[in-house]
């Protein structure tokens, strides 16, 4: 019993095991809800069959040969790219300029009730958004055309036409996030140091310069977060098309995550949804690296 | 180099009354140092000679020029903030050359002005590093190179130095000095500090509750304070003032001024007990109980517990009851002279 070295638990395997232990409930809970199902995916994406059978056979790449194949699916990812990229240009542009508008001295009054009013939207289910925006954006009945015809315009289709259908979402979520990115970037905006601004103005700067070479760069870690995420977020768009248009008119609101919901509950093509599960996965597996990645450098003193 | 006149200068934030009525002269070329408690109206006014402030009434002449609704960046000042206020997004060399670009100087003397200042301040190897790479003492450089080298009429500076450790702090002040000898320059400081304003300014400006207390050169602040109050901000420990020793009357001298062994000439004796003690390198500082209250002495003599504080008729400082001083009269001296010498054992 003298000897040391028969001890299984030594102080130190104790100290790791007591570590292990810690964070097992946390390695459970992502194993079963997003490691195996990330595995699951990869697994189901080189297989064929239905959800509706137990039978599947190994395909290979076959899935994906299909899928880029498909004039569909190439008009699916156009969209949500134009819906994405489209989307967070429009939002963060207007962001930044409503919170650089409220953070400026003039609006000291205004800022309480005009941040509540761009704010509430964000905190509004999407389910009832869209709803209401269905009847606003209605081509005969809506309130916008309404107001078009009342002045003496033609209506606009929205919804209706392929052309405006991708644009009239876009607007619809600029609408519903503005408050919320505001927020992020007002909240930037007032961590710049005041006497930065104070030097520059000594410095004799002009305002669109002092805006351009001094309040975006400090803010720029933020923009650059922001708009990770808001593409992140963006690209996963599913309930407004699901609720406005189901991905018509002609497919001109097929994005990426509805296609994946109707090719495996509509048409129960598990292994094809599996693959788009896997290209989504990439795409934003691609912007969370490009996210850390520049995080990195994006740090100042102080 | 220039003039500042700050003519009935009034401030008021809301209901607060930063600064009642101001009236100052620097003159073209001093060392003029603003020194007070928080809260004295020093910073504010300095803020208003930049013009980051608008004085609610009265007139900021530059060079005779009213400046008070003159954009800060057109009135040729320079500042250095507290905590240097440096671009933290461009290098060391882009912080400097920014407001020359502003000024639409060319590029090949913005080159020369750059590297000029640069020797000066011993910047040139960091030209090209981000101010986060840069230790607090180098950021300072920095800080003082970007003013420098828009070559103004006028530096202000705002507590540069209250970020830097003592030593660093010390070596800075000396460069300051210097800087101010080369340039020329008219320099406004301002600190919380007097011993930086003593050993800085060739011209003291005391301010408390926006009121000027004393103008004057860092000796006469010291050895002619024109009321109890200049009296007790400057000199460490603060000068000793006996409010309750003759009726009418404020007496004070200045710790450093007690002699404890007997001397034949001293105009006030007092019988005092020690009660601490605190060992200053050569000096030693007590803290003692008398009849008219707790009294600071400074000095190099060995004190027994009990003992007597001997003060000179030329260390003998006399305020009026409102603070403001008073001559020293033969009737007072009497007075003095006839105060019990011996402590009464109760």
């Amino acid at each position: 019993m003298s000897a040391p070295k028969k001890r299984l638990l030594t102080a130190g395997r104790k100290e790791s095991l007591k570590g292990y232990l810690l964070i097992a409930p946390a390695i459970l809970l992502l194993s079963v809800f997003t490691i195996y199902p990330i595995f699951y995916l990869l697994h189901s994406s080189l297989h064929d069959g239905s959800l509706l059978s137990k039978k599947r056979n190994f395909v290979g790449l076959d899935n994906f040969a299909t899928l880029f194949g498909s004039v569909d699916f190439h008009t699916t990812l156009r969209n949500t790219i134009i819906y994405s990229v489209g989307l967070v240009a429009v939002l963060m542009v207007l962001a930044t300029l409503f919170a650089v508008w409220v953070n400026g001295e003039a609006q000291k009054r205004l800022n309480s009730v005009t941040l509540a009013a761009v704010f509430t939207p964000h905190i509004i289910s999407l389910v009832s958004v869209s709803t209401v925006f269905l009847w606003i954006m209605d081509p005969q009945i809506g309130a916008i055309n309404f107001l078009l015809r009342a002045v003496g315009l033609s209506p606009f289709p929205f919804l209706a036409s392929s052309r405006t259908a991708l644009a009239s979402l876009v607007g619809m979520m600029v609408w519903k996030s503005l408050g919320y990115y505001s927020l992020l970037i007002l909240a930037a905006l007032q961590g710049v140091p005041k006497d930065i601004y104070e030097a520059a103005s000594i410095d004799d700067t002009p305002r669109v310069k002092v805006f351009f070479q001094i309040t975006l760069p400090m803010i720029s870690p933020t923009l650059f977060f922001t708009t990770i995420v808001a593409t992140i977020s963006s690209f996963q768009v599913f309930e407004t098309v699901n609720l406005m248009t189901q991905g018509g008119p002609v497919n001109s609101t097929n994005t990426l995550v509805y296609q994946i919901y109707s090719d495996a509950f509509k048409y129960l093509k598990l292994g094809i949804a599996s693959a788009e599960g896997v290209v989504l996965l990439a795409f934003v597996g691609i912007l969370t690296i490009l996210y850390f990645a520049f995080l990195g450098k994006k740090v100042h003193y102080q | 180099m220039s003039s500042i006149t700050l003519r009935g200068i009034r401030k008021v934030y809301g209901k607060d009354v930063i600064i009642p009525d101001l009236n100052l002269v620097i003159e073209d070329g001093s060392f003029t140092v603003l020194v007070g408690p928080s809260g004295c109206g020093k910073s504010t006014t300095l803020r208003m000679i930049a013009g980051l402030e608008k004085p609610t009434a009265g007139e900021i002449l530059i060079d005779d020029e009213n400046v008070v609704d003159t954009d800060p960046g057109k009135r040729g000042i320079a500042m250095v903030f507290q905590n240097y206020a440096l671009y933290p997004t461009m290098t060391v060399r882009d912080n400097i050359e920014f407001g020359l670009k502003n000024k639409r100087v060319p590029k090949a003397e913005r080159d020369r002005l750059i590297a000029e200042v640069c020797e000066i301040v011993g910047l040139t190897p960091y030209l090209s590093r981000k101010p986060s790479a840069l230790s607090g003492g180098q950021r300072q450089r920095v800080a003082l190179a970007r003013a420098m080298v828009k070559n103004p009429k006028v530096f202000l500076m705002d507590e540069p130095l209250s970020n830097l450790d003592a030593k660093l702090r010390a070596q800075m002040r000396v460069e300051l000095i210097e800087l101010h000898k080369r340039l020329g320059t008219t320099f406004i400081y301002v600190t919380h500090d007097q011993v930086e304003a003593m050993s800085m300014g060739d011209n003291i400006v005391l301010m408390d509750k926006g009121v000027i207390m004393q103008r004057s050169s860092p000796k006469e602040m010291y050895h002619d304070p024109q009321n109890a109050y200049t009296a007790q901000f400057i000199g460490t420990p603060p000068m000793n003032i006996l409010t309750q020793m003759v009726p009418g009357a404020w007496v004070g001298f200045r710790p450093e001024k007690v002699t404890l062994a007997p001397a034949e000439d001293a105009a006030l004796t007092i019988p005092g007990r020690v009660i601490t003690r605190e060992q200053l390198g050569a000096e030693y500082q007590y803290s003692v109980d008398t009849a008219y209250g707790k009294l600071m002495v400074k000095t190099e003599e060995e004190a027994q517990e009990r003992c007597l504080l001997r003060v000179r008729r030329r260390h003998l400082y006399v305020f009026d009851t409102d603070g403001s001083r008073a001559p020293l009269t033969p009737e007072l001296l009497d007075r003095l002279a006839a105060l019990p010498r011996e402590e009464v054992q109760p």
